[in-house]
């Protein structure tokens, strides 16, 4: 983790950067027009960038890694600073992983950034004991943003109606399939229902003749187990917790189907094995051709392109077929701290960040979904398939949260998963089990 | 020579000269300075061991009683969160791991230790080197050497399950399977424990009396017998230190766990530092996380006892 200071770096003005102030300028005043968002008394000091001033601090999970810092210190930053000259911003790099470690101790110690990004799912954890700032207050308003996000993604930064984070970025785990292998077999289509992708999933699993799995039909190892079984759950119409998040709602009938119908695909079906893949593996068995369809997450274009470009053509994306196909995804959203005591240049960075310009460029970064909707039509988004869908399919996008209390929840949920994958709960008693735990957490 | 005694002088006799001071007193001052220049001398570590170990223990155990979530000030829940921990199967799975992984980590990694230490403490070619080699592992990252092993234990391009292969033996998802991750994470865990284990055995065996060998080879002694008759003995002292570390750092192992396998696959391999981590960072419950420390601790101060009491301490 770095932290440096991008004072010096602004002073050293050049022509370029002179263009690149005018580019800034014109994106995040396109954001502030079209987010609606400086309609309040604080608009007349925004038309001021010297009003804005401040010593920020900024704590990010994205822009990690040589080419993330560069981004971040080399072309983003130093366009904001010098919007406002007199705005400073360190930076504190650390990832998802992380992330609630680096907001624990900050939040004991009182050292709480200005600046936060942080995932769906967290902001109302944060906002409902008064860590982040009312970003309303500051102009921004769930009716503004929706003018250019969906509001299922709107929906994820507001607590109590009120917005406290922006979204910047979307991560969709939806179906891929690779056409290539498909059409071997004999299908020129996703599949449409359940029972086409068992039956599909079981033509394309391939073993050798001692039995070991060469090919899986349908990955499912290849994400974190808990968002697996999300994409599962929302795609058969079930949810995760009740309209008003005081209980679980994911050991409903749907919530089991879904859960058996994985555990089916493992044991009766047998199109994978556990062990075969691992969250976050190296190459993802969709491109070396050691799984025909998966359940995937949008950035397995940026890596095929990287890894193996040939395949990028045969890469189909899908919605998981169920009573309600849908698509899970989470996301970062950019926040501010409610103890700031530069609330206004905090904002300001917010703003910049999840503006068109800053907002591309990291999406475009980490190979992720812009949460714009005005960027369907960027360039990047036009040729990455994936991001593609992802986007066109925002309205049937599901996402994981709610109760402020999920934080501390959602660990509880892969265990679950494991266990009735791996036959040790059936996977009634795994999602029974895991729902007492969540509604005696709930209840505390 | 004879010494002349002073005779005592009535104060009152010359007001101008100080009064006497009693030979008593003057030692009790003269203690008493000392024991103040002790203190003085002491201050620093006490003080050091005051705010950064005595406080944060006492601190842990206070909040060990209360539900503290990071955001509201503890509120006092008596044995609330004792009580839960024994309710919760987790935190039983995972206290049960960890003894089984200290188990099997301690005494093997203890075992192999010795036999290294003493076969680098002969005149062997290359000495240096293999010392260097055996204790790589323990200045190395965890981080790192968890990377290394996450590639041999992968169950399809891995060495392992490469290796197995080739006698004709089927391969294991060995992180992924519940039955194999534990003993895997245990391999590892023994493995990376040898090094600083081997040091200490080899700096231990430095002391020992050399006659005593020759002696024992003038009885007509072999190697083996020498090994058990002396060796083993004579570094008891050293057997209880490395047996006292070595459960310490079995009991807090985490880095390994984290990287390795997260715990899973269905907390077949979670520890219970590492609930103490999930109950802190994840779950943001302090007071819970208190109260495992605290558990951890008595249970580390029990096997500490036991390894005590088994190895009749640092008696030579």
């Amino acid at each position: 983790m770095t932290t440096r200071t991008m004072r010096s770096r602004h002073r050293r003005t050049t022509g370029i950067r002179r263009a690149r102030i005018a580019t800034g300028l014109l994106t995040a005043s396109a954001l502030a027009l079209a987010l609606g968002a400086c309609s309040t008394p604080a608009a007349e000091e925004d038309t001021d960038p010297n009003a804005i001033s401040g010593d920020l601090t900024m704590l990010t999970p994205i822009f990690e890694g040589t080419a993330g810092q560069k981004l971040l210190e080399e072309e983003l930053l130093p366009q904001f600073t010098e919007m406002y000259p007199d705005v400073t911003v360190s930076v504190d790099y650390t990832n998802y992983a992380r992330l609630n470690e680096k907001l624990t101790t900050g939040v004991v110690s009182g050292l709480v950034p200005d600046v936060m990004m942080m995932g769906v799912g967290w902001i109302e954890a944060f906002a409902d004991r008064g860590v982040l700032a009312n970003l309303t207050d500051g102009g921004l308003t769930a009716e503004s943003l929706e003018q250019t996000m969906t509001p299922q993604i709107v929906e994820a930064g507001l607590w109590n109606g009120d917005v406290y984070g922006v979204p910047i970025m979307l991560d969709a785990r939806f179906g891929v399939a690779r056409m290539d292998l498909l059409r071997e077999a004999g299908y020129d289509h996703t599949p449409r229902t359940w029972d086409e992708l068992v039956e599909m999933a079981d033509a394309l699993t391939e073993r050798d003749a001692s039995g070991k799995l060469t090919r899986t039909g349908f990955d499912m190892l290849t994400i974190e187990p808990r968002q697996m079984f999300e994409t599962a759950l929302f795609s058969n119409g079930g949810s995760l917790f009740s309209d008003d998040n005081s209980s679980p709602a994911f050991d409903s009938e749907q919530g089991v189907e879904a859960l058996q119908r994985i555990v089916d695909l493992f044991h009766e079906e047998k199109v994978e094995d556990t062990g075969f893949s691992a969250p976050n593996a190296t190459v993802n068995p969709l491109i070396n051709g050691r799984a025909a369809m998966a359940i995937a997450h949008n950035n397995v274009w940026t890596q095929a392109e990287a890894a193996d470009p040939e395949v990028l053509d045969d890469l189909e994306p899908f919605l998981i077929p169920g009573d309600s196909p849908s698509m899970f995804v989470g996301g970062t959203m950019a926040a501010v701290s409610a103890t700031s005591a530069h609330e206004r240049a905090a904002q300001k960075l917010v703003e910049f960040l999840a503006s068109p310009g800053p907002a591309l460029a990291a999406n475009q970064q980490r190979g992720n979904v812009p949460a714009l909707t005005e960027l369907l039509e960027s360039e990047y988004v036009q040729d990455d398939r994936l991001v593609q869908f992802a986007m066109e399919n925002l309205s049937v996008a599901k996402r994981e949260g709610g109760p402020p209390k999920w934080l501390g929840l959602r660990g509880d949920v892969a265990p679950a998963i494991e266990n009735a994958i791996l036959r040790k709960k059936t996977a009634k008693a795994a999602l029974t089990d895991l729902a007492a735990t969540f509604q005696k957490k709930l209840d505390r | 020579m004879t010494a002349t005694r002073t005779p005592d002088v009535p104060r009152t006799l010359d007001p101008r000269q100080p009064p006497p001071i009693p030979r008593r007193a003057a030692s009790k001052r003269a203690a008493r300075k000392s024991g103040l220049f002790g203190w003085l001398m002491v201050a620093p570590a006490v003080f050091h061991i005051g705010l950064w170990t005595a406080i944060p223990v006492l601190a842990t155990i206070a909040l060990s009683f209360t539900d503290y979530d990071i955001f509201d000030a503890p509120a006092w829940i008596g044995l609330d969160n004792y009580v839960e921990i024994f309710q919760d199967p987790v935190f039983g799975q995972a206290t049960w791991n960890t003894i089984v992984y200290t188990f099997w980590t301690v005494p093997a990694s203890m075992a192999i230790a010795m036999v290294i230490a003493v076969a680098l403490n002969q005149n062997l070619r290359l000495r240096t080197w293999f010392r260097t080699a055996f204790f790589l592992p323990q200045v190395t990252a965890t981080v790192a050497i968890a990377m290394v092993w996450l590639w041999i234990f992968n169950p399809q391009q891995g060495l392992l399950n490469g290796i197995l292969s080739v006698v004709g033996i089927p391969g294991q998802a060995w992180l992924a399977d519940p039955e194999w991750a534990l003993p895997s994470v245990i391999l590892v865990g023994a493995w990376q424990g040898i090094g600083i284990k081997m040091l200490i055995y080899i700096a231990a065996l430095q002391n020992v009396d050399p006659s005593l060998y020759e002696a024992a080879a003038v009885d007509g002694a072999g190697p083996i017998r020498k090994f058990f008759a002396i060796t083993v003995p004579m570094l008891k002292p050293a057997t209880f230190f490395v047996l006292i570390i070595s459960i310490i750092g079995a009991f807090q192992v985490f880095d390994q766990i984290y990287v390795l396998t997260d715990g899973g696959p269905a907390n077949s391999t979670t520890m219970m530092t590492y609930e103490v981590y999930r109950s802190a960072f994840q779950n943001f419950e302090m007071g819970m996380a208190s109260a495992q420390s605290v558990l951890l601790f008595l249970m580390l101060l029990v096997m500490t006892v036991i390894g005590r009491r088994a190895t009749k301490g640092d008696e030579g």
